[in-house]
């Protein structure tokens, strides 16, 4: 039905919102309550309308085993399978808990991926992939040291990515 | 170090008597922000946020445009060293020039917003644009901040703008970053 983005740039003009051609939309969702959080505002404030614009992807990264098991030891062998199959479970616990949250919001029409590597790589190379025109990641909302220690995937995308940028932060007491 | 006053002002750009509703009651339905600059990475920004976020919803998404018109310095610094303040007949001068290039600013964002038929509300408030633009988002209760970001300097694709970094992180509400499209060289 939908074909999967264009890189015309003269397409986006006239074809948004008239045009049966819908851009693809990529959102990035690991475990944590952020990414969650993100995709549910993203369905409900872009795909709750009849005819939404955009074609959604989500995206979940899957480290590798030798990132989780760190040196190479003597066992580390024996305990990489095992590392694998948790994070494999792992990771599609996360794609079912996103499957339910589409559901929820009655977004059918979805992708679901589940790419292994790190995710600041995964989420850039699957925009480029689906020649997206926006990416949606959440935010932990580190401050400047621990962002600077632990790394920010959001960061990270915000700057690599090459379509636009949607960085959803959950509220820290309420929500309005 | 620098003062920031974000003063706030809203004007109606559309139809009907929406000015104070805009900071008070807070409407019903998604509010986009989008603050413009000079910069044409801004302008796209916009056209980008009209196009894409609302769409084909514009009954209840109401779209504001924000500018962040430069502070002007009641001061200034001579040369031979403390100092004074500046004659007010400069100050004024400056003052105008601002006030000139935002009403320039606004108007051609007003432009676009009619071309795409939307009506929008427009502000300006004045200061340093980071913490002008995080105060007026949250004073407008913002659903939405759209910033365009062309990326320091040369390099596009590798930084971000430190307006639109600085917002990222700051922001109480999500943040839309839209990038130059693709093959352009701005």
């Amino acid at each position: 039905m939908a074909e999967v983005g264009s890189e015309n740039t003269a397409n986006k003009e006239a074809g948004a919102g008239a045009g049966v051609e819908k851009t693809a939309m990529v959102v990035g969702i690991d475990e944590s309550d952020h990414s969650f959080y993100a995709l549910q505002w993203t369905l409900r404030h872009f795909f709750s309308i009849p005819v939404p614009l955009f074609k959604l992807v989500v995206v979940s990264a899957k480290p590798t085993p030798s990132s989780v098991v760190g040196l190479a030891g003597p066992g580390a062998a024996d305990v990489i399978p095992f590392v694998e199959s948790d994070l494999r479970r792992s990771s599609l616990r996360v794609i079912e808990k996103a499957k339910e949250l589409c559901n929820l919001h009655s977004v059918s029409d979805v992708v679901y991926e589940i790419h292994e590597g790190d995710a600041r790589n995964v989420l850039c190379e699957a925009v480029e992939k689906h020649h997206a025109d926006m990416l949606v990641v959440g935010s932990h909302g580190y401050g400047a040291i621990k962002r600077a220690v632990l790394g920010s995937v959001s960061d990270y995308c915000a700057h690599h990515a090459h379509c636009t940028v949607m960085i959803v932060k959950k509220p820290k007491q309420h929500k309005h | 170090m620098e003062e920031v006053t974000a003063t706030v002002v809203i004007e109606g750009a559309g139809v009907g008597p929406e000015v104070a509703e805009a900071t008070t009651a807070e409407k019903k339905g998604f509010k986009v922000v989008v603050a413009v600059d000079d910069s044409e990475i801004s302008h796209y920004a916009l056209s980008w946020a009209i196009d894409y976020v609302l769409a084909n919803r514009r009954e209840d998404c109401q779209l504001v445009v924000l500018h962040v018109q430069h502070f002007v310095e009641t001061f200034m610094y001579p040369v031979a060293g403390h100092a004074v303040y500046a004659p007010t007949l400069s100050i004024d001068a400056v003052r105008k020039a601002h006030e000139e290039n935002s009403k320039r600013v606004i108007s051609r964002a007003v432009d676009i917003c009619k071309s795409k038929h939307v009506d929008a509300l427009t502000a300006v408030a004045e200061g340093d644009p980071k913490d002008a633009i995080c105060e007026a988002a949250e004073k407008l209760h913002a659903d939405l901040l759209v910033v365009g970001s062309r990326g320091l300097g040369m390099i596009k694709r590798a930084f971000l703008g430190s307006v639109s970094d600085y917002l990222a992180h700051h922001a109480k509400c999500p943040v839309l970053i839209v990038k130059p499209p693709k093959g352009s060289h701005k």
